[in-house]
This record gives structure tokens, C-alpha cells and sequence, in this order.
């Protein structure tokens, strides 16, 4: 049946060529839309992901009541009546035993590498120039291991500030704020203890405004001196093998420890649940353009099998069962669907080609210059067999009609 | 090879009215017979029963001895796909295929598409349709339309030929040139041809008619 149904699409070029238009429309759109959704969403992931780590384990902020000195300062039934009962943050926002954690880590075979880091608010100042900055303090040969960060690197090297010897890399913005720049001496106060002054040796944008104007990379010991909280680790960034496996284990490990484990998309749940909209929105649009095209094929196919009648009679008088004539009409929705979803295909493509042509930012760090569109492979596979899907479901039920068309009720309706 | 008729009754609607009302009959093989009788007498019913295309509300009809009524819709396809051809009063033609693809359908059917293409040119060749064989149906007149019908019903070279008014839309000269036609595959080709007709003249040419009355047999 496929030549007469080809025949049939073939007999009916406007018709089919609307048809395909709305099919081609839909799997452009859903390949369109998808990919700068998805596009936006890689690049805003990958800043979450790779900056900073898959799994942090930090101190778990505990706040002091009036019963968190029993024990420690009271014995058993003695009642202490407070006048103002303690209150605020325990100063030991640190880990408590970061040498097990990280024993254990490196024992962990879905750990690709862990960055013990101490991360402390300090003010910075160039000249007169003071500005707040978070000052994470690790080793750079692990945090390299753990975030991307030497990608993002203007000028200079990550690996530059050493283990030791008060040199920093900072954000651009931040650089430009306080308007230091490379090699030049900035003073970090961390509130404890005197400033101390900081050589930058490299300047870095990550292509996040708020991260590049308050982030500044130094060597672990020199902000443990700064802070003046030697040997003490507030945060563990972790790489995992899998990072599509970070949630689960970092609820696991949250589970078994008294430090606070949180997965990258766990401490971004806002973003992610933008994001959970975002797919709401695309998918809801791409399915509503395809039901319209759905129905514009179930239209077509129901107008040609009222047509055709005459000819189903004759065919199913000449031996073609109830099946083949389904069939027919089947293989034009497949046709349809076929046609539409490759020339969709080589139609989004091409839309998304010239979305990341689109300039919208001079400087975005990894991101480029451009439009960030994602090219996946899932998304073409997905437009493709949305496209076959919907019109081979739409031309079912003119065909399951056609097929239960009795001949001799189109005899004799023809006849009268 | 013959056809048997048994007190074949039909009605129709919720009324249950009836249209044949117990005809009793036996075609021959290789038979050319006509039935006649006045529109709404159940001549068309009766034709569309014994080819198979409309089931029978009491009474059996037995074809080479088999009952209709007994046979799996698998059969009846094969049935009428190798042992049946059937040509209508509107031609019904598939007007998006050429001549020679529209006798060549119920070739396709069973794949035979290749082997039968000799013989549906044949038969093209045969009703002096050879050079039109490319042409599609909205480029013949009525009566090669017919002509092609008339030829995709004789591709799978059946033994029946169930014919419905075949030249009620066709001028004097062209329903003769198709009855004359028929006369000749069932001389040269020993097909059994059963048509309907109320031209009493091309119902003359028949070997042997049937005339209803009323859903009865008036005389035959």
C-alpha cells in the first residue's frame, strides 16, 4: 500500500505541503526552543557545577539556646536561669575531623578528587578602595582537580598562589572595582588580627557578575592565617565520576555525618526549579504546536477517507482487507510525520545555528560571546519522534474508520 | 464450479422489510446470465450477496460448494481477490494510478504484481486500451474507463465476474461495446459473468436472465 499511499499524499500537494509545514513548524520549534532553553541551562549549570564543586561538605551552622552549655558548664539537675540565655552561631563553623572525611574521600571510588578549602568574608582593600569579598582559601593543585577554574582565567595561573605566600587570583569585576590589577598588592582583613597585604598573580571571570566581583582564590594556609584559625577546614568541594549522581550521594553522605552535605543542585534548588518551569513551558509549547499539527493531519485523513470512499469500496472488492486499507492511510501519517520530522530536523538546526550566531554579551568567561545553544543529539531525537509520533497518532483513528468501511455500505450509499 | 442459491432472504432497517424473499437458484459454470426487474426489485441486492460483499439475513449461498456464510473473512478476501472480479457502474477507478496500475491492483495485492503485468497488458491490448496504458483515469473517456475496469477485473483471470449496471453510464455505442466485451471473455475465456442490468436489450445478450419481481424470481 505504501506507492498508493505515497500516490494519495502526491494527488493532494497543497494539502500535504500545509500539513508538513505544520509538522516541520513543530519539530523546528521544539528544536529551536529546546536548544537555547537547554543551552541557557548547560552554561548556567556548568558555572554551578564547575566553578564551585558537585558536592560541598561544610560545617554544619549550629545556633547556641539556652540549654547548649548544660553539660559543658552545668552538672546533672543543676538549673541554670538565664537573664539573657546564649544565642547566635557557634564560633566553630569549621570540620570537626576533616582528616577521616578526607581519608574516606580518597578511598571513595566515585570520588574523582576533593578540595579541603577555608572560606572566610574579608573586606579588600586597594587604596582607598575597600569592597567585601569571599575569600576561599584552598590548595590549587586539588581545587584544579575539583572546579574549572583555570579555564576561566584571563591573565595569570590558578596554580599560581601556590600553598603559601599571600598571593591571590580575583574576578575581573572585583579588579575593576577596587581598580587593582595584576601584580599589584591588595590588603585582605578578615576581622581577626591585622590586614595582610596580597599580590595578585591572576584575574579570572567566571561569567557570573555577583561571583566575579566578590571572589577572590588564595592558598589555604595563608587564609587559615588570615583568619587566624590555623589547620581548620570550613568546606570539603568534591568531584564526583558522576555527577548525575551527586544528589543521591550527597544525601547519603548527609545522612552519616555531622557536617552539612549538599549537592550542587541541592544548593541551587531556585535555579533548578526555574529550570523545572523553563522545561514545563518548552515542552507544553512544542506539544501544543504538534497537537495543531496532529490535527491538521487527523482533518486531512478524515477528509481524504470520506473522499475515497469509492475507492476503499473498490479495493476491499477486489480482496484488501479491513488492515490494508488502515494502512493506507497510516502510511501517510507516517509519510507525514517521516518528512516533516527530518526536514524539522534540518530546519531547527538551522534556527539554532543562527541563535548562536547572536551576539549578547562581550564578555561572558567560558560562555563566549554568543547566544549559548545547545546542539544535544537527545533534542533532534526527540523533535524526530515527537514529529513521527504525532502524526502517525493523529492518523490512526481515520484509519481505524477507514478500515471499518463495509463496501457494500459505500455501494449502495453511491448508488442511491 | 457453480453457484448455489438457497431461499436466500434479505430485509433491511429495523422494520426487517424485505427485499428477497426466498430466491432459490443454481448458475453454471461458465454461465452468462442477466438479472433483471425494476429498480428496488433486489436485483443489485442479490448480485452483491452471491459475489460476497453483502451477507444474506436468512438462506445460503454456495460457491464451487462452499457456503459463504462458513468462510473466515480470511477466505472471503482471498475468495474475492483470486476467484472474483467486479465491475461497477461509476468504474471506480483509482484516480491518483495509470490504467495499467489500476488492472494491475489486485495483482498487488498478493505481490503478483510482476507476473500479472504481461497479462494486464494483454488485456489492455484486448479492449484497445495498449497506448493508453500510462494514462491516468481523468485522462479516458467514460467508456475506457470502463474498459479498464473491466480488465482489472479479469488480472487475476477469476472465475466470476460480478458486473452492477456496467454500462449504465455509458452512451448506446460504449455499453455496447462493453457488453460485447463481456460476450467475448465469457466465449473465449469460459468466465462465468452474472450482471445486472434494466436495459432489456444488453440483458438479451445474456445466455439465460433472471428477472425479479418484488424480491422473487418472476421468471427465468
Amino acid at each position: 500500500m505504501f506507492f498508493l499511499a505515497v500516490r494519495h499524499l502526491l494527488s493532494r500537494k497543497r494539502q500535504t505541503a500545509l500539513t508538513l509545514m505544520g509538522i516541520i513548524l513543530g519539530a523546528a520549534a521544539y528544536i529551536a526552543i529546546s536548544g537555547m532553553m537547554l543551552g541557557f541551562q548547560t552554561f548556567i549549570v556548568d558555572q554551578l557545577v564547575n566553578n564551585d564543586s558537585h558536592i560541598r561538605i561544610s560545617a554544619r551552622e549550629e545556633l547556641l539556646t539556652a540549654d547548649s552549655l548544660n553539660g559543658s558548664m552545668f552538672e546533672d539537675g543543676q538549673i541554670a536561669s538565664w537573664i539573657k540565655p546564649p544565642s547566635g552561631r557557634k564560633d566553630n563553623a569549621y570540620i570537626l575531623s576533616p582528616r577521616t572525611w578526607l581519608d574516606r574521600l580518597e578511598r571513595d571510588v566515585d570520588v574523582a578528587a576533593a578540595s579541603p578549602q577555608l572560606v572566610v568574608q574579608a573586606i579588600a582593600t586597594y587604596g582607598k578602595v575597600s569592597v567585601g569579598a569571599r575569600v576561599i582559601g584552598s590548595e590549587p593543585d586539588r581545587q584544579s582537580r575539583v572546579s574549572t577554574i583555570e579555564k576561566y582565567m584571563l591573565t595569570g595561573k590558578f596554580s599560581e598562589i601556590g600553598n603559601s605566600g599571600n598571593r591571590v587570583v580575583i574576578g575581573d569585576a572585583l579588579a575593576k572595582k577596587i581598580g587593582a590589577s595584576l601584580n599589584e598588592t591588595i590588603f585582605l582583613a578578615s576581622g581577626r588580627g591585622m590586614p595582610q597585604p596580597f599580590r595578585i598573580t591572576g584575574i579570572f571571570s567566571l561569567g557570573v557578575k555577583s561571583l566575579d566581583e566578590s571572589t577572590i582564590f588564595a592558598a589555604i594556609r595563608d587564609v587559615q592565617q588570615l583568619n587566624l584559625t590555623p589547620s581548620r577546614i570550613s568546606d570539603i568541594a568534591i568531584r564526583l565520576m558522576d555527577v548525575t549522581r551527586a544528589a543521591e550521594t550527597a544525601s547519603t553522605w548527609n545522612l552519616l555525618s555531622q557536617e552539612k552535605v549538599q549537592s550542587w543542585d541541592q544548593s541551587n534548588e531556585g535555579i533548578m526549579s526555574v529550570f523545572k518551569t523553563q522545561d514545563i513551558v518548552r515542552n507544553s509549547m512544542t506539544i501544543s504546536i504538534l497537537i495543531v499539527a496532529g490535527f491538521g493531519i487527523y482533518n486531512i485523513l478524515s477528509l481524504a477517507v470520506t473522499h475515497k470512499r469509492r475507492e476503499i469500496a473498490i479495493l476491499r472488492s477486489m480482496g484488501f482487507e479491513p488492515w490494508d486499507i488502515s494502512k493506507l492511510f497510516l502510511i501517510q501519517g507516517f509519510i507525514l510525520g517521516l518528512i516533516g520530522g527530518v526536514v524539522g530536523l534540518v530546519v531547527g538546526l538551522f534556527f539554532s545555528y543562527m541563535m548562536s550566531q547572536i551576539e549578547v554579551s562581550a564578555d561572558r568567561g567560558l560562555g563566549g560571546s554568543h547566544m549559548m545553544v545547545s546542539f544535544d543529539y537527545w533534542i533532534y531525537v526527540k523533535a524526530f519522534f515527537l514529529a513521527l509520533v504525532s502524526s502517525s497518532f493523529a492518523s490512526f483513528f481515520p484509519a481505524r474508520s477507514a478500515g471499518r468501511l463495509e463496501p457494500i455500505d459505500i455501494i449502495r450509499s453511491e448508488n442511491t | 464450479m457453480s453457484i448455489v442459491i438457497k431461499n436466500l432472504k434479505k430485509s433491511f432497517g429495523e422494520l426487517a422489510t424485505p427485499v428477497l424473499k426466498g430466491i432459490c437458484a443454481e448458475i453454471g459454470s461458465g454461465e452468462f446470465l442477466s438479472i433483471t426487474g425494476r429498480s428496488g426489485s433486489g436485483k443489485s441486492t442479490l448480485l452483491y450477496i452471491i459475489s460476497t460483499l453483502d451477507p444474506a439475513t436468512s438462506g445460503d449461498v454456495l460457491i464451487d460448494g462452499r457456503k459463504i456464510s462458513e468462510m473466515d473473512t480470511q477466505e472471503v478476501h482471498r475468495f474475492r481477490n483470486q476467484k472474483m472480479g467486479f465491475v461497477f457502474q461509476f468504474h471506480h477507478l483509482l484516480p491518483e494510478l495509470s490504467a495499467l496500475e489500476n488492472v494491475l491492483m489486485p495483482a498487488i495485492k498478493t505481490g503478483q504484481e510482476q507476473a500479472r503485468r504481461g497479462f494486464a497488458l494483454e488485456l489492455l491490448g484486448e479492449f484497445g486500451m495498449k497506448d493508453k496504458a500510462d494514462r491516468l483515469p481523468s485522462q479516458l473517456s467514460g467508456g475506457e474507463q470502463q474498459r479498464v475496469a473491466i480488465a482489472r477485473s479479469l488480472v487475476m483471470e477469476p472465475g466470476y465476474l460480478f458486473a452492477d449496471e456496467p454500462t449504465g453510464n455509458l452512451d448506446t455505442a460504449n455499453g455496447r461495446a462493453a457488453m460485447d466485451f463481456f460476450v467475448r471473455i465469457n466465449r473465449e475465456r469460459k468466465t462465468t459473468i452474472i450482471y445486472v442490468t434494466h436495459d432489456k436489450e444488453f440483458a438479451e445478450m445474456a445466455t439465460r436472465q433472471i428477472n425479479l419481481v418484488d424480491g422473487q424470481i418472476a421468471g427465468s
